[in-house]
């Protein structure tokens, strides 16, 4: 009898539980899934974007983009990006976590400097950084010049590898405060004892750093690197609005060959049979790193 | 002793000042009259300081209108998305359904599709709506990537809350939804707070979907209307621009100065959960 | 069709303006009178002072037909592409569109998604038109796409005249040659030859066809086939790379914003861009502003005609317009001389008029920057007016469709790119994108 009752409240409360998350579900369904669902029907026709109108080529547009090339130097090109800025940012991030938690002067003012790239749109951003990169009024090339680091004005953004690290730091400085954020929170919430244990046991400070911040820093870490690895791989306005993909196509990553082909191109099948071949790159990634840290953790 | 201290902050501010320095080149840039912006090279300081710039995009241009649509939409879509997110969080953490688990993994999965590529899909079904070239469309779409991540910062947040303070309602007699109001949300209050934060400045700054689903001015954000006012391929208006930036900037980080202890406080306090 | 043909096809469209411009006039204000309208105009050209123009245009045809509203809306120049691609598909389609190159409207007409023109030139009036102006806009079934709202000479070579006598320089150039020379010349105490675009980007793509024409070559030849493949294509890349040491570091990267930008602040010697120029040193630079003049580019030799870049910016009216007619009428009205004269003013010397009554008109030449500049300003319209683009590279090249397609491939420029920065076999290069090219033809 008690049993019974227990279970009709329990599924009561699954029902509440069912209501309650009803609302996030049919957001995902109306405007997630069904974009999803168009997007790997476009990619199975050849579609002129503007009408799109087009006629079935079945899985011909995928065997095509597997076979040429753009698309493999494009993904090489991606992966660098993306383990590039992201290994800056979880580095620096960290560092300036670290920073920002001592007690320095004007500690509030200089948290809200460093998180002020994060706050900015990319659109500025990028316009500020090619305003500071200018070859002729830029002021980075005149400081560094008047410090005699370099002898002539540095090609920041047209020529390789320049164009390639350029993008990269720029990534790294706008969403480096993402990881400050976070891992700053974390901080605050490590138990002063842990580090009392590890004085008394004679740890100096780097010794404290790996053996008492580290592993407590661990979940979030995790948490950042995947949710900063998928926003990276898929940055479009940055990379896009820096350098257009140049010089040639050396900066050209999946997200802008996929604008490439929608819009300057005219062809949305092909487009989002790029767009679904990105998907299911970055699910494998997803779901490896998934497994690989859970068993780790336990 | 005294020393290190002295010289840790020296560096500390070092790397702040050198992170910070395209806010400052930005300013710098804003107030410098046009005849001095080309200069080589480069003043570092204004010789002569104008505020023309402010002036002209205040009084000549479209940008108090494209600055209202801003926080209208960007208010507008913190409010449904933490709404929906804190019942959907409460709901993934504290009840036992089946497809629990797979709901939380399928919600980061909703981040793997490129933009690009969901943007005409999703701006014919808004034109079926009827809802095209109005604010509230870009609500919907801004929900579509705010939401998934507004989910699983208060998901995390939510796990942080000892569950034996809601037993103890629950036993007293409250009802469920009773706790959750009592109990739940206070204790949530600096979760909500930074997600609300993190909510409102991508909406702020989102520029592709916003340059897709909305063509007029009546309802274009601060981002696509600035762009579109004062960059086009033949020029660039670098003062009027950086006197955007500017003021398209100085809201969020005066938003951030006050609740920027929310803000950090929100993400760590129940130690972010994978 | 090449122009002597247009010409005669424009003269007998000119006999029977009477009959057309009567039933217009008959049929139009009937209809706008007896309906409330909504026309939405879209227009990437958005900046502030042509904006305002834009508002006295549309107060003065608001006024004239009760009952209709002009909304203008801003779209981005980049990323007109998505924005019209989302309306097409919609069918929520603004009523008129300007100013983007003829060549997108080419690519929309073909696909059935742009209004024939042809009766709104006729309300302009076709024979104000400079002779030919309107051949860019012929599309393959003989109907116009719609009509230029002004020219743009892209390609002008701009100089510093203080510069060149500093230099020794006598004349201003006329072959590559002597550019060159000029430019060596002139590359001293900081200041760089040229500004040309070497990046990325559509600009690079866009002058380097002109500059194949100046060697006397064509991307495509008058069937529409790729003829890149040529050894003036190879003339003009070891030109164009022999230029590159005069031009500043950043030049890889560089575009229309960069480009003007570096000879207005006297950066650079020479410059390439149109007539913005002017009124760019006024505002920015005006120490220089009595050193500066402009002649057509130079071509590889003396004997090869000048090929000026205009990208023709458009009227177009969507196909799916619920107000064709009235969107028509507004289209014809922009034409008015005070109100387009307002327009050209916003950026004078940048957009250059379509209509020979406008350039005569007192009001037009009343603007200190034409008058300060009137020989500029007289061989700008002259050499725009005779101007190509890559849809339509001469007038014996029917209009090329895919152009815009083969603009945003990037193609072009990429070859300039690994030719010169990159330093791969020019063969191999102009190979492979002559067959990126035909691919894209293919569709």
């Amino acid at each position: 009898m008690a049993q019974q009752k227990q279970t009709l409240l329990e599924r009561r409360y699954s029902m509440l539980g069912l209501m309650l998350i009803a609302p996030t579900v049919l957001v995902f369904c109306a405007v997630i899934v069904y974009p999803l669902i168009s997007a790997i029907y476009l990619s199975l026709f050849q579609i002129y974007t503007p009408t799109l109108a087009g006629n079935w080529v079945g899985l011909d547009n995928y065997t095509e983009l597997l076979a040429t090339g753009e698309f493999w130097t494009s993904l090489r090109t991606n992966l660098i990006w993306t383990v590039g800025t992201l290994t800056l940012q979880i580095v620096f991030g960290v560092g300036m976590a670290l920073v920002l938690h001592q007690n320095i002067w004007f500690r509030s003012l200089a948290r809200s400097l460093i998180l002020f790239p994060y706050f900015i749109s990319t659109v500025v951003a990028v316009l500020v950084w090619k305003w500071l990169f200018n070859d002729l009024y830029g002021i980075l090339n005149h400081l560094m010049m008047g410090a005699g680091l370099i002898d002539f004005p540095i090609d920041y953004l047209g020529t390789m590898p320049n164009a390639l690290i350029s993008v990269i730091l720029v990534g790294a400085w706008k969403y480096f405060p993402f990881v400050v954020i976070a891992v700053l929170a974390r901080l605050q919430s490590i138990p002063e004892q842990l580090y009392e244990a590890a004085r008394i046991d004679g740890a100096g400070p780097i010794a404290r750093f790996f053996d008492v911040t580290l592993p407590q820093l661990r979940e979030v870490l995790v948490v950042i690197v995947m949710l900063r690895a998928i926003w990276d791989f898929k940055e479009f306005d940055l990379i896009f609005l820096l350098t257009g993909g140049g010089p040639v196509t050396s900066t050209q990553t999946l997200p802008l060959l996929v604008y490439k082909e929608a819009f300057a191109l005219n062809q949305m099948g092909m487009a989002s049979a790029y767009a679904v071949i990105m998907m299911l790159l970055m699910l494998v990634f997803m779901i490896l790193y998934i497994r690989r840290t859970k068993s780790e953790g336990s | 002793m005294k020393l290190r201290a002295i010289a840790f902050n020296l560096f500390a501010w070092g790397i702040v000042l050198m992170v910070a320095f395209p806010l400052f080149w930005m300013l710098v840039t804003s107030v410098k009259p046009q005849s001095e912006l080309f200069r080589r090279p480069p003043t570092m300081l204004p010789e002569a300081w104008t505020f023309e710039h402010y002036a002209r995009l205040l009084f000549d241009t479209n940008f108090l209108r494209y600055f209202w649509n801003s926080v209208i939409l960007s208010t507008a879509t913190t409010f449904v998305v933490v709404i929906i997110a804190t019942l959907g969080a409460y709901s993934l953490v504290r009840y036992r359904y089946r497809g629990r688990e797979t709901l939380a993994f399928l919600v980061l999965f909703t981040y793997l599709l490129p933009s690009v590529v969901l943007i005409l899909p999703l701006y014919l079904m808004l034109v079926k709506l009827g809802l095209s070239n109005t604010i509230t469309s870009l609500v919907i779409a801004y929900t579509t990537f705010a939401l998934p991540y507004a989910l699983w910062l208060l998901r995390s947040f939510m796990a942080g809350i000892p569950e034996d303070l809601e037993s103890a309602a629950l036993v007293d007699g409250a009802s469920r939804m009773g706790a959750f109001r009592d109990i739940i949300l206070p204790q949530l209050l600096p979760g909500i707070i930074s997600t609300a934060l993190f909510t409102f400045i991508l909406s702020w700054n989102e520029y592709l979907y916003a340059l897709v689903l909305v063509n007029s001015d009546s309802a274009r954000p601060l981002t696509t209307g600035v762009m579109n006012m004062l960059i086009s391929s033949f020029n660039i208006e670098w003062s009027l621009l950086m006197a955007a930036s500017v003021m398209m900037s100085v809201p969020l980080i005066i938003v951030f100065a006050f609740l920027q202890s929310y803000l950090t406080r929100g993400f760590g306090a129940g130690g972010v959960k994978g | 069709m090449n122009r002597s043909q247009m010409t005669t096809s424009i003269s007998r469209r000119g006999a029977l303006k009477g009959f057309a411009a009567t039933t217009a006039l008959a049929g139009l204000p009937l209809r706008a009178f007896a309906q409330e309208a909504t026309i939405r105009w879209w227009s990437p050209q958005g900046a502030p002072a042509q904006v305002d123009a834009y508002k006295i245009q549309i107060a003065n045809f608001e006024a004239a037909n009760p009952g209709v509203k002009v909304v203008f809306e801003t779209t981005s120049d980049e990323g007109y592409a998505p924005q019209l691609a989302a309306a097409f598909s919609s069918g929520e389609v603004p009523d008129i569109v300007t100013h983007l190159p003829s060549f997108a409207v080419q690519s929309y007409y073909a696909a059935g998604l742009v209004a024939p023109f042809n009766d709104v030139i006729e309300m302009i009036g076709p024979d104000d038109f400079y002779e030919g102006a309107n051949d860019v806009f012929k599309a393959a079934d003989g109907n116009y796409v719609g009509t230029g709202i002004g020219n743009s000479a892209a390609n002008m070579l701009w100089l510093r005249t203080d510069l060149m006598e500093a230099a020794g320089v006598g004349k201003a150039p006329e072959t590559w040659d002597e550019l060159r020379a000029a430019c060596q010349a002139m590359q001293k105490d900081g200041i760089y030859g040229a500004p040309l675009p070497y990046g990325a980007n559509s600009m690079t793509t866009l002058i380097f066809a002109g500059v194949i024409h100046q060697a006397g070559g064509q991307v495509f030849d008058t069937d529409l086939n790729v003829a890149l493949d040529s050894q003036e294509t190879r003339d003009a890349l070891e030109f164009y790379g022999s230029m590159r040491e005069l031009c500043p570091p950043g030049a890889t990267n560089y575009s229309w914003g960069e480009a003007i930008t570096a000879f207005v602040s006297g950066a650079t010697a020479t410059g390439i861009y149109t007539g913005r120029v002017l009124g760019n040193v006024a505002e920015q630079n005006p120490s220089i502003a009595d050193h500066v003049t402009c002649v057509k580019y130079p071509t590889k030799s003396a004997d090869i005609p000048a090929w000026t870049f205009n990208d023709f910016p458009s009227v177009f009216i969507p196909a799916q317009s619920q107000n064709i007619d009235i969107a028509k009428k507004f289209a014809a009205s922009l034409f008015n001389p005070d109100g387009y004269i307002q327009q050209l003013h916003a950026a004078p010397g940048h957009v250059l008029p379509v209509l020979k009554s406008i350039n005569e008109n007192p009001a037009y030449q009343a603007n200190e920057i034409i008058q300060k500049y009137p020989a500029e300003v007289d061989l700008m319209s002259s050499a725009a007016a005779g101007g190509y683009n890559l849809g339509y590279e001469s007038s014996e090249h029917p209009s090329n469709d895919k152009a815009g397609e083969v603009v945003g491939s990037g193609l072009i420029a990429e070859m300039v790119q690994r030719v010169i920065l990159n330093g791969e076999n020019v063969d191999q290069v102009i190979g492979e994108t002559a067959k990126g090219i035909e691919a894209i033809m293919k569709g």
